[in-house]
């Protein structure tokens, strides 16, 4: 693999060529705050804009989202800029406007120094509470779990993650990636009496021979055997007993 | 007829063509207008009722008539248009009952009929000949040099006048000699950045690939302009010549034309005329026995006005969501299915066949500096003269105003134009002398966009203008980046605020931030750009924005809960005829005696106003 000289805030560390910043600075231990963005996910990022840091390359300067910039010999990556913290602040505090009652983007705004919003808040519908539209559930089920239940829907501020015509999905598994991935916990996923309950659908789950602790949806079980031809016996037991 | 199979035979058909219509040349020649403006004005009757005539009257035999439909003049307003040849005389608004009176008066007898050609507004002048009007007198046609004047469905027409010319010179030349004519001509892209299209295929060229891609950006979803349209409809195989010059320069063999969906005219007449191209062996395997091959497909645009931006514009073209997507990683790189791509606009596109055969010196005379050439113009708003304009750049605002546009409507001050798109900016009258150019109109804070240019008056209140273009951009933005998604709407909300009344003084700096924000912060230049319409009007009319603040007053009379209606007794004389008019029935006052508005019932609709034939209603 390739290996650049990238320089952030004005330390210089080698790095694989394309990797993109965020990554880079994360291994060196700089912080940059981050939302959509998942280093499992190649389609995810670009969309929260909190990473937005400057990339000066070429005796240009630009401000760019780290989460997918790819670093290049010669970068010189800035994090801590006036521009940087003025830019990251108004994004949150959009943010903010948006989900007054998301804990996540209430404290990493607090991290900015930031604690009122000057705007009219979003007291919208409550499915979208909390969700601040950064497609990263969509993108996990698409590209990583590989079932393409969810997707995002409508334009402007109404974009939302939504199963087809808001019903039921056929092909839902439950698999709960997308509420795990979720940066601000706005999918919910309910558990009770050995039924998962997610994207307003229930999901028996199969419960552990051993400790009979119920564990995965038996969609998912269904759904892993077909894609893998693993045998079905295998998911008798949790992980932890098997 | 098999293809033509070599660059002499291209020659030789053209020579062939050009006997014919010698043979011809004093025949006299219908053409009406088959734009889309024109055929919803009703063309498609009038031109029925030509043939109907001709044949009653057997004037075939003896004047041998042709009658030809064109593409759009640019001039829609008047009409269905209706040009007569070879006397050159243009005829407005003509309907089907007028057509026996030409026939006999003009085809027959060689004379005008004057009711029927333009009359100028200021100085009642009559101007019959088509290029004398003062609306095409001044322009100056390279990108739209045949539209009006060729049937789009005839392949002939365009090779007869020196279409096809351009590619034949082409296949002569080296690649790279091709793509230094196109940078030497300091050709920049139409569509609204105005990148220099020689530097985007230099680029694209210098990257290592066995396929390549060139698209044709024809989404035109800036509400106001239609010069794209124009010359998909009007002029195809200009678009398609370019292309194909691009690509053999590029060494492409599949390019796209990505269509707006609401221009189905635009996809029938291309679609014609690329199925024409690959009969006459110009496209396809072995272009003119060249030993190229390139082809082209039309794809239909998603119908959103950010699926003309170029990362969004290559996902739809490649069957996904037409969402932008960060540019890190260049197009001419890394474009459509991750190959390197060149995307141009149909306005750029057009103008390649000329270039390469006239060169780009010939080119580069025209223009300015940093901007060569010409450019249409889509001049709307109050202004006498509406319509596509095309012109060399570096025309200032105030020549363009008033000698194509023929002034302000109804001799109203002249305020200021918007330029650029929803995402442009306005620029006062007071710097009306500024040359029409990228970078001047970027330096006072608007953009050359697309090309739409509107006229605004003193009845326009600057705030509203703000307002209105902000929620267009509000309702287009895609959603997928929080400083486009979350902050257009809070920008409305301010601009709502003030426009009613609520304002105070932290909405201008507040305003000044978000534009800010969005200005650095957002994904793609939907957002980037949004900012324009605020940012230019706090800059040049701060007055303005003060005057709806602090004394929550709309000066231009605009902003319906900062202004009252009142009739003026002096210069009311009750006539009743607003009274008989208002919707609220709140207007009271005896026959010929001063009337008086009720302003608690009032809902400030202005039919008083506009009804009143004394210009007694005042708005304070
Ligand atoms: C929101 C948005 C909408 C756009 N719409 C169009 C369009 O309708 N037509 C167009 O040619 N370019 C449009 N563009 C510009 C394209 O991204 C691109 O720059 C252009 O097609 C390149 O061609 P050119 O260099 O010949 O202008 C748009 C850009 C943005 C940001
Ligand atoms: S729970 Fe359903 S929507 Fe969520 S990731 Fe799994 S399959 Fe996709
Ligand atoms: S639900 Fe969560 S992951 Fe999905 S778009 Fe909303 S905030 Fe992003
Ligand atoms: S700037 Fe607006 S239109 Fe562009 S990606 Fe962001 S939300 Fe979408
Ligand atoms: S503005 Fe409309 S409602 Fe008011 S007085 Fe005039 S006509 Fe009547
Ligand atoms: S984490 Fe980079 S844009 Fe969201």
């Amino acid at each position: 693999m390739e290996k650049v000289n990238v320089t952030i805030d004005g330390r210089t560390f080698e790095a694989v060529k394309d990797k993109c910043v965020l990554e880079v600075a994360h291994e060196n231990g700089i912080y940059i705050p981050s939302l959509c963005y998942n280093s499992e996910v190649t389609s995810s990022g670009g969309s929260c804009r909190v990473c937005l840091v400057e990339a000066h390359q070429g005796g240009r300067m630009r401000l760019v989202t780290a989460c997918n910039y790819p670093v290049r010999k010669g970068l010189e990556v800035k994090t801590d800029t006036p521009l940087v913290r003025r830019i990251r602040r108004g994004v949150l505090e959009l943010l903010m406007a948006r989900v007054p009652d998301s804990e996540v983007i209430r404290e990493m705004a607090a991290a900015e120094g930031l604690t009122e919003v000057r705007f009219r808040e979003d007291t919208g519908e409550n499915e979208r509470y909390k969700c601040i539209a950064c497609a990263l559930c969509t993108n996990v089920c698409a590209e990583v779990v590989g079932v393409y239940a969810i997707s995002m829907i409508n334009r402007g501020a109404d974009k939302k993650p939504a199963t087809p015509y808001l019903k039921p999905s056929d092909v839902c598994i439950g698999c709960g990636a997308c509420a795990y991935a979720c940066p601000t916990g706005a999918i919910t996923l309910k558990e009770k009496d050995g039924v998962r309950r997610i994207w307003g659908k229930d999901f028996p789950m199969v419960r552990c021979s051993v400790c009979g602790t119920p564990y995965i949806p038996e969609a998912q079980v269904d759904w892993i055997v077909k894609r893998t031809g693993k045998d079905r016996s295998f998911f008798d037991k949790c992980p932890d007993h098997r | 007829m098999a293809p033509i199979d070599s660059i002499g035979g291209l020659e030789a058909y053209r020579r062939k063509l050009a006997e014919a219509a010698e043979a011809k040349a004093d025949m006299p020649t219908v053409l009406v207008c088959f734009g889309t403006g024109c055929q919803a004005n009703g063309a498609g009757p009038v031109a029925e009722a030509f043939r109907k005539v001709i044949d009653e009257q057997g004037l075939k035999l003896d004047v041998n008539l042709g009658i030809k439909t064109t593409g759009c003049h640019g001039y829609c307003e008047n009409g269905p248009l209706v040009a007569i040849r070879p006397q050159d005389i243009l005829y407005l608004k003509v309907k089907p009952e007028d057509v026996p009176e030409i026939v006999e008066e003009t085809i027959k007898g060689g004379r005008t009929v004057e009711r029927l050609v333009y009359r100028d507004k200021a100085t009642d002048e009559v101007v019959a000949r088509y290029s004398e009007i003062p609306f095409y007198k001044h322009q100056h046609r390279i990108a739209l040099r045949h539209i009006g004047s060729i049937d789009p469905t005839d392949i002939d027409d365009y090779i007869l006048a020196g279409g096809y010319a351009g590619l034949a010179k082409a296949l002569a030349m080296d690649p790279e000699e091709i793509v230094s004519e196109v940078e030497r001509s300091g050709l920049r892209g139409r569509g609204g950045a105005g990148f220099p299209a020689g530097t985007k295929w230099r680029s694209c060229l210098a990257v290592e690939s066995d396929v390549r891609y060139v698209l044709c950006n024809g989404d035109e979803g800036d509400p106001g302009a239609f010069m794209d349209r124009s010359i998909m409809e009007g002029d195809p195989h200009s678009v398609i010549e370019g292309m194909i010059i691009g690509a053999f320069a590029l060494g492409s063999h599949q390019g796209y034309i990505y269509v707006r969906d609401e221009y189905p005219l635009a996809v029938k007449n291309l679609s014609i005329a690329l199925e024409a191209a690959r009969e006459k062996g110009l496209l396809g395997e072995n272009i003119l026995g060249s030993g190229f091959s390139f082809d082209i497909k039309i794809s239909r645009g998603g119908g959103a006005f950010v699926c003309g931006e170029s990362s969004a514009l290559m996902r739809s073209v490649a069957g996904e969501v037409g969402e932008p997507r960060a540019k890190y990683i260049r197009s001419v790189e890394k474009g459509l299915y991750d190959k390197p791509t060149v995307l141009n606009n149909v306005e750029t596109w057009a103008n390649v066949p000329e270039i390469i055969l006239k060169g780009a010196d010939w080119y580069a005379s025209m223009g300015t500096e940093g901007s060569k050439g010409t450019k249409v113009f889509s001049l709307v708003g109050k202004v006498n003269n509406t319509g596509l304009v095309e012109v060399p750049m570096g025309i200032s605002i105030r020549e363009l105003v008033e000698n194509i546009g023929g002034g302000v409507l109804g001799g109203k001050k002249f305020k200021a134009v918007q330029t650029g798109g929803p995402s442009g900016g306005c620029i006062p009258e007071r710097l009306a002398d500024l040359p029409i150019d990228f970078d001047s109109l970027t330096e006072a804070g608007s953009m050359m966009g697309s090309g739409g240019i509107i006229v605004m008056d003193e009845e326009t209140c600057m705030v509203d203008v703000a307002r209105y273009f902000t929620n267009f951009l509000v309702d287009e933005s895609c959603g997928k980046c929080t400083p486009c998604r979350d902050g257009l709407p809070r920008i409305l909300d301010l601009l709502t605020d003030i426009t009613e009344g609520r304002g105070g003084e932290e909405h201008v700096a507040l305003l000044e931030e978000l534009c800010d924000l969005l200005t650095w912060g957002a994904l793609c230049g939907l957002g980037t750009s949004a900012a324009n319409p605020v940012l230019s009007t706090i800059k040049y009319f701060r007055d303005e924005y003060d005057a709806h603040i602090r004394d929550k007053k709309c000066p231009a009379g605009v902003c319906k809960a900062l202004i009252t209606y009142s009739i003026d007794p002096e210069a009311c004389t009750g006539c009743r005829l607003c009274a008989k008019n208002c919707p609220q029935e709140c207007i009271t006052g005896k026959r010929k005696e001063a009337h008086v508005i009720d302003t608690s019932k009032c809902i400030k609709c202005g039919v008083c106003k506009d009804v009143c034939t004394f210009d007694a209603v005042r708005i304070s």
